[in-house]
């Protein structure tokens, strides 16, 4: 592979980062922000990606769409590491009936679909981003407990484990520390990535399908904006400004390559 | 102070990998367990750091004594036979494996490595002595394991097992593949522990460390100890498979 895909890769996967602090920061009004005047402008200075069809800056629209995948995703991916990090590394440290007893609860969940299972949420609890980012979460720790576990039991007999407890390392030090945090922080960090990663794509998808009026809607809903209902919003118009449809179209399929970069590079090094 | 182990068995289903082993490290002498592969050697070291995989009555039975001053420690009679190993796993019994690179992390620097026994050993965390103590530049503590030579890795665990500052070590095969120059420098490091007070348990394939350094050898064929005798007079050896052994070792020097 070569050299700059990392470096692209991060710079790409920190974007939505930087925009998310410049709209906590900025506090954009979405919903006062509405002016027919200038519906459907194409780029100009003053908005460098023109207008939607209700005359709404699409660039100020785009970054504030941030707030609707980053904390979240963000939360996904500490509920996926509070569930499956501990788990996979006991169980495959342990080994035994509770490791088997685990990983069968955990294949359990594993065996829904994720996306079937996201929506199951939204419809018995009501749809909120927090809580798909919960059962995004909850769905995406089954695929990380393993990946750890599958590590963390072919690393348990290697001779530096031996030596360390023939050193008298404790245990804990030896699998948090040494098997973890040494070893295993590349795959960990790469599957957060992937479920940032995923959690953009399931956040866009589900505000591209349901996004577009505020009751009995699936994501996140218009006036609030996310990629996924502002490509929904605009690209049916007639005579609409082309960019309002495109910009969170392109935004989204940046951010994606930029995770599959940054995670394949995680992968190459590791091995 | 003395490491004291008795009528160790291993039993793997019904067949005993290892029976009536005993043997004991006195401070200041050197044991040589000597044998041909696949004899238990290596496992019976392990049983003295309750490291066999299974260490459950069913599997290992031993009557190990370590004396400790006042304490003695007896870990194969205790009901939690992790727990009872703890207090003895560093600062009692050091371990120095076969394979010193497959010993060492893979991927935290060497020097940190050697750092971490330094504190376990409640000593100052610098590496650089430990490093110089076995001819290595100081900078060789910034290597991963994988960017050593085999050499290199085999100095790396002797300075490991050096800091850790254990009062009896475990030597398994510590001159396997070093050329005769690095194998005098770790036969010296060997002998400075000794001279040191450190109790030493040596395993090797090769008898001729043992007119080297030996002052006491057992050797073991199948399982079991089959010779036990003082590193004297190796050529009155009774059991056939010492003899053996020991002929081998003679046609190598070509005497």
């Amino acid at each position: 592979m070569s050299a700059w895909r990392p470096w692209a890769g991060s710079a790409l996967l920190l974007f939505p980062l930087l925009i998310w602090v410049v709209s906590l920061g900025a506090g954009y009004d979405v919903i006062g922000d509405v002016d027919v005047s200038r519906a459907s402008v194409g780029p100009s200075a003053a908005h460098w990606l023109g207008c939607d069809h209700l005359g709404r800056d699409v660039l100020w629209r785009l970054v504030t769409a941030s707030e609707s995948f980053v904390g979240p995703s963000l939360l996904a991916c500490a509920v996926a590491l509070a569930i499956g990090v501990p788990a996979g590394a006991l169980s495959g440290w342990l080994g035994g009936r509770a490791a088997s007893l685990t990983r069968f609860a955990l294949t359990t969940i594993a065996s829904l679909p994720r996306f079937v299972l996201v929506l199951l949420v939204c419809a018995a609890f009501g749809n909120s981003v927090q809580l798909i980012a919960l059962a995004a979460g909850v769905a995406y720790a089954p695929t990380l407990a393993e990946a750890i576990y599958a590590r963390i039991q072919s690393f348990r007999h290697r001779g530096f484990v031996l030596a360390g407890q023939a050193h008298g390392l404790r245990s804990g030090r030896i699998l948090w520390l040494h098997l973890l945090w040494v070893n295993h922080r590349r795959l960990i960090l790469r599957h957060c990535i992937q479920l940032f990663a995923y959690f953009l794509l399931l956040e866009t998808t589900l505000s591209y399908i349901g996004g577009l009026d505020g009751a009995g809607s699936f994501g996140v809903a218009q006036p609030d904006p996310s990629w996924g209902n502002m490509i929904a919003f605009e690209w049916r118009e007639p005579e609409a400004n082309l960019w309002a449809s495109l910009a969170p179209g392109l935004a989204t399929a940046l951010v994606l390559l930029g995770a599959t970069w940054t995670g394949r590079s995680l992968v190459e090094e590791q091995a | 102070m003395s490491v004291h182990l008795r009528s160790l068995r291993i039993q793997a289903g019904d067949r005993a990998l290892v029976s009536q082993v005993s043997l004991r490290i006195l401070p200041g002498k050197i044991t040589v367990l000597v044998g041909a592969s696949g004899s238990g050697k290596t496992l019976s070291a392990r049983s003295l750091l309750g490291l066999v995989r299974g260490i459950e009555p069913g599997i290992v039975q031993a009557d190990l004594e370590i004396q400790d001053g006042e304490k003695t420690h007896r870990p194969y009679d205790a009901r939690d036979r992790e727990a009872a190993f703890a207090p003895i796993r560093g600062p009692l019994l050091g371990w120095l494996p076969q394979n010193p690179r497959a010993a060492l992390d893979p991927l935290r620097a060497v020097g940190l490595q050697i750092s971490d026994c330094l504190k376990l050993a409640g000593r100052q965390s610098d590496p650089g002595p430990w490093l110089k103590r076995v001819n290595l530049a100081s900078g060789v503590g910034a290597l991963l394991p994988h960017q050593l030579s085999g050499g290199m890795a085999q100095r790396i665990g002797i300075a490991l097992a050096l800091a850790r500052g254990s009062r009896f070590l475990i030597v398994d095969e510590p001159t396997t593949g070093l050329d005769p120059s690095l194998r005098a420098g770790i036969l010296q490091e060997l002998r400075a522990a000794r001279d040191a007070g450190v109790g030493l348990l040596l395993i090797t394939h090769d008898l001729r460390l043992v007119r080297k350094l030996g002052d006491h050898l057992l050797v073991m064929d199948r399982g079991c100890i089959v010779e036990d005798r003082s590193a004297q007079d190796l050529g009155a050896m009774k059991s056939p498979q010492a003899q053996a052994l020991w002929q081998a070792t003679a046609r190598l020097e070509g005497r």
